[in-house]
């Protein structure tokens, strides 16, 4: 198996990505409706779809990182709200890492999410516990910088990062919201996962079956 | 039910910033992708001053796009954030190469696409730096994210335009920014809610006897009702509060702004500032400078806000040099 993700895989993870957010949308929205304003599963699935038709016309041969690049600006110059926008960095923390690259490696897997969790959390003041995407990013992060240290092998390391990000969103469920519109519902939004944080779990679980593909 | 001039409320904004830059063609220039307006002759090496926010709000931001004011303005749709992108863009189109700085009303959408674009900013090697406006007394909370940015925020373009054109560098126009900031408190009254742009209801009614006492410019409703009654009764409950909050001492002066919300006539806000005059004089308190008409608005709320700028030398020199905007000229 690959033990790196080549631009062809980082293509096949976007669209990966885009179909699993799509085939979910109206789970996200219903998660968004006991959260926040209901409007998540529509925001996201309308810019992930301008992002495809974005890919489909640029040149995302030229490095591992062109596919992020794009989705991130796509997200920070259509997407409104505020979740859009810490989507559109996260994706741009990525492809600022695989700028240049011909592939991803674990130890730049690891960068680009750790460098996406502190730029999630010094724009959304988002920490571990606020019920936010930062609850399946943190898990996440951590999980892929262990792998890198010891050397995993990448399907290993993305396996573990897949697993502690859904787990990581999946716990939310049991959480208050503290940043954010959920923020004003506190405990009505108790028993459902935040939808921000299934979203990234859905990432990182693509990035695993990009691998495989 | 209440009747608008409207085709398609999802065409609403651009059609009207399409007829707004036909109307002023020698002061805006209007760049519909990924939508900004900038000046039509852009300044030259000065800091490029730029702001924007959701639309609904006019003739803000747009309005004061021009010659002593700003150099750029970046529209939303109704109440919401322009994107982070509309802000970068605007900021690259305004840049003269002295740094760019961003007035933003305090909101999270608004707050967190211009600090984005600020980092965006940065990775072109453009300097940038945000005067954030937070003079809404009526959220005055120590919970949240804070006092919204209302009316505040004309002195604001105001004073930094006309420092910015005598050529003040990137961190003394901020360090300006927020001191005019510092000294600033609005609060607002309405009198009947506004309707979105489509909607033929209000987003809140009314009963005839009372009035919705610390608005915001978003069409939500506030904390408190009050009865309705004469001006005379009401200006004083939103003065006093300023005069406290500001912790205005006799003798000083202020820049005195009353804002129309949208829907309620000049004929109104002059006998409000009347009323305004004649409290500050009472206090003690200088009303060195007057603004009155509809500045900030809230779609067709009908209401007025009063914000008191606490107004040394330098900004009373500055907010009287010359500007010349759609919205504001002298």
């Amino acid at each position: 198996m690959a033990d790196h993700l080549s631009t062809a895989r980082v293509q096949r993870w976007v669209h990966g990505f885009t179909d699993a957010v799509e085939e979910r949308g109206e789970y996200l929205t219903d998660l968004d409706r006991r959260s926040g304003d209901g409007d998540f599963g529509t925001n996201m699935t309308t810019a992930l779809r301008r992002a495809r038709r974005a890919l489909a016309e640029a040149d995302t041969r030229a490095g591992a990182g062109s596919a992020f690049q794009v989705l991130g600006e796509t997200f920070l110059g259509h997407s409104g709200g505020t979740s859009g926008p810490l989507f559109g960095m996260w994706f741009r923390d990525f492809g600022k890492v695989g700028a240049g690259s011909g592939a991803f490696s674990l130890p730049m897997l690891a960068e680009a999410s750790a460098n996406g969790w502190a730029t999630v959390t010094r724009l959304g003041s988002a920490r571990v516990g606020d019920r936010t995407m930062v609850d399946a990013i943190a898990p996440a992060s951590r999980a892929l910088d262990e792998a890198a240290e010891a050397g995993s092998p990448l399907a290993e390391a993305l396996e573990a990062a897949a697993a502690a990000a859904h787990e990581g969103a999946e716990g939310t469920s049991g959480l208050l919201g503290r940043r954010g519109r959920t923020s004003y519902v506190g405990e009505a939004a108790l028993g459902s996962p935040d939808p921000g944080a299934v979203t990234i779990a859905l990432f990182y679980r693509a990035a695993r079956e990009a691998l495989d593909a | 039910m209440r009747r608008q001039f409207i085709n398609d409320p999802g065409e609403v904004v651009s059609e009207a910033l399409e007829g707004f830059a036909a109307a002023w063609p020698r002061h805006v220039r209007w760049n519909s992708e990924p939508g900004y307006l900038v000046r039509a002759s852009p300044a030259r090496d000065k800091v490029a001053l730029v702001s924007g926010g959701g639309s609904g709000h006019e003739p803000l931001h747009a309005g004061f796009v021009g010659a002593g004011m700003l150099d750029a303005a970046v529209p939303g749709a109704v109440f919401a954030s322009p994107t982070a992108v509309q802000i970068r863009e605007a900021s690259l189109a305004a840049h003269t190469g002295r740094g760019v700085l961003h007035v933003v009303k305090n909101y999270t959408g608004d707050v967190l696409n211009f600090r984005i674009a600020g980092e965006l900013l940065a990775d072109e090697g453009v300097a940038s730096d945000i005067v954030l406006v937070d003079d809404d007394l009526a959220t005055d909370t120590a919970e949240g994210p804070g006092r919204r940015g209302t009316a505040a925020v004309v002195a604001v373009e105001k004073v930094c335009g006309a420092a910015a054109e005598e050529g003040a560098d990137l961190a003394a126009l901020a360090a300006l920014g927020r001191r005019v900031v510092a000294g600033s408190r609005t609060l607002s009254v309405a009198l009947a809610a506004g309707a979105h742009p489509g909607q033929s209801r209000p987003s809140f009614d009314l009963p005839d006897g009372e009035v919705e006492f610390g608005v915001g410019i978003h069409g939500e409703r506030a904390r408190e009702r009050r009865a309705f009654a004469p001006t005379r009764e009401l200006v004083p409950q939103l003065v006093s509060p300023l005069v406290e909050a500001l912790e205005l001492g006799r003798g000083e002066r202020v820049i005195t702004i009353v804002n129309g919300l949208g829907a309620t006539t000049d004929l109104e806000l002059y006998g409000v500032f009347r009323e305004v005059r004649r409290l500050l004089a009472e206090a003690g308190v200088e009303p060195a400078r007057a603004l009155v008409g509809s500045y900030v608005t809230s779609l067709d709320m009908a209401g007025c806000s009063v914000t008191l700028v606490r107004a040394d030398e330098e900004v009373l020199r500055l907010w009287d040099a010359p500007a010349a905007t759609p919205a504001l000229t002298w």
